[in-house]
């Protein structure tokens, strides 16, 4: 089995939003995956993105320049 | 203890769930039915009087206990969230196409599964719609579909449902004011206080679990993620069991006394329907239950919808019959979904589309 580790999760308010991000990322070559929302989190819409603590920031970046509004930044083991 | 954190946890939320509704089962609760969201809640509005088909009419502790299950456990993890202002007219609506489409096949994805459990053929039919009607819902996501989002409110408005179901309990226990079937399926009944505990078992477990019906093959097409799918699993594994030790493991169709009929393309149909509009509402008719619990009245009002479809289904002839043994000649009388209920079932397909396809999702500014 997969081992676990320290992940940075971003909700969203709707699933659209998840999936505009899923999207926005592969078109900008972005790190992570969509993932449904861990249950450690209680928040969103169900579906959450999955990437590197290291990614924050690029994920700020590229979410304000696609429009792309989150819920919130969860660091959680995914 | 974090129950959810592993697939083997949510299998086990499952079990949990699965061993509820076979005791409901065994208690009373009418064959297969056992735990089946779209008939209680259609009982419950035949008991509020809402429809006058004297067989269902029955105001389920089960409903009551899943949306204070919910509220109660969320309230005592601090994951209770008022929120709403998500498009609620249309979930109204959704609310109606689900109950529509539940009762055209006669079940819920809940039920689906629990009659696949045992061994009927149709529910497997069924699936077959279910799963394409889910996998419209995904192609509509990936188009850009959302109904906007919800906004926090007044602690007090998430709590509106769970006070009308105790309200409901109240009724039921205190007076004589609802009406209650003396013959049919709302007659069958485990004793209302195990009904209940049931309920808030059930509900406690599915609101931690996130178990949902549409949402696991939701999570499947485009995730390849079986989280979800593991506590459907779960208790599919629990009521095939108790089925098979209790001789109610039946395998075919056309089987009477299940409350179940074998016109293929009309269970494809309603479960296409219910799959789809599930998908766009966010959650299958249990989801919405549990979130309506801890405090989306987003979802309250589409429980509100499947109320008023439930009592729609039965006032206008909408809803299918089960096959059946005449009780006299003991001859089979095969269960169909009447024409209004065929025209009503084709109306809400073409609904779920009109909906998915025009409401579009907006760039943050």
């Amino acid at each position: 089995m997969r081992k676990k580790e320290l992940k940075l999760v971003v909700t969203f308010h709707t699933t659209a939003d998840a999936m505009a991000m899923e999207k926005a990322c592969k078109k900008h070559g972005a790190p992570g995956r969509i993932i449904p929302v861990p249950r450690a989190i209680s928040a969103g819409c169900g579906l959450s993105w999955c990437a590197g603590l290291d990614d924050r920031e690029q994920m700020k970046e590229m979410m304000a320049k696609a429009g792309i509004e989150e819920e919130d930044m969860h660091e959680c083991m995914v | 203890m974090n129950l959810s954190d592993s697939k083997k946890k949510l299998a086990l939320a499952g079990v949990i769930c699965g061993l509820v509704a076979a005791c409901l089962a065994y208690f009373g609760n009418p064959a297969n039915m056992a735990f089946c969201i779209a008939c209680f809640i259609r009982d419950t509005a035949g008991a509020l009087g809402m429809h006058q088909a004297e067989v269902v009419q029955y105001a389920r502790p089960e409903i009551i206990g899943l949306v204070l299950g919910a509220f109660i456990i969320s309230v005592m993890t601090k994951e209770y969230r008022s929120t709403a202002g998500s498009s609620p007219m249309i979930r109204f609506v959704l609310g109606l196409i689900i109950m529509t489409g539940s009762l055209v096949f006669l079940g819920c994805p809940l039920r689906m599964v629990i009659r696949m459990s045992a061994g009927d053929l149709n529910a497997w039919v069924a699936l077959i719609g279910f799963v394409l009607g889910v996998g419209s819902g995904v192609v509509a996501l990936k188009k850009g579909f959302s109904l906007g989002r919800a906004h926090v409110t007044n602690k007090a408005g998430g709590t509106v449902l769970p006070l009308l179901m105790l309200g409901i309990l109240v009724l039921s226990i205190g007076t004589t004011l609802l009406k209650a079937s003396e013959a049919g399926p709302g007659s069958m009944h485990a004793p209302l206080i195990a009904s209940l505990i049931g309920g808030l078992v059930f509900g406690a477990f599915a609101q931690k679990s996130r178990m949902c019906f549409a949402g696991s093959i939701r999570d499947i097409i485009p995730m390849k993620n079986f989280d979800l799918f593991s506590v459907i699993g779960g208790l599919f594994v629990v009521m095939l069991i108790f089925n098979i030790a209790t001789g109610r493991f039946v395998f075919g169709f056309g089987t009477p006394g299940i409350i179940a009929h074998s016109e293929h393309l009309w269970n494809i149909l309603g479960m296409y329907a219910v799959g789809f509009a599930a998908v766009l509402a966010g959650g299958c008719p249990l989801r919405q239950l549990i979130l309506a619990g801890q405090g989306s009245s987003d979802s309250a009002v589409t429980v509100i919808g499947m109320l008023v479809g439930a009592a729609l289904c039965h006032n206008l002839g909408l809803a299918a019959s089960g096959t059946a043994a005449n009780a006299e000649t003991g001859e089979i009388v095969a269960g169909a979904v009447p024409f209004n209920g065929k025209v009503a079932c084709v109306i809400c397909i073409v609904a779920c589309f009109v909906i998915a396809f025009t409401n579009k999702r907006k760039e943050a500014k």
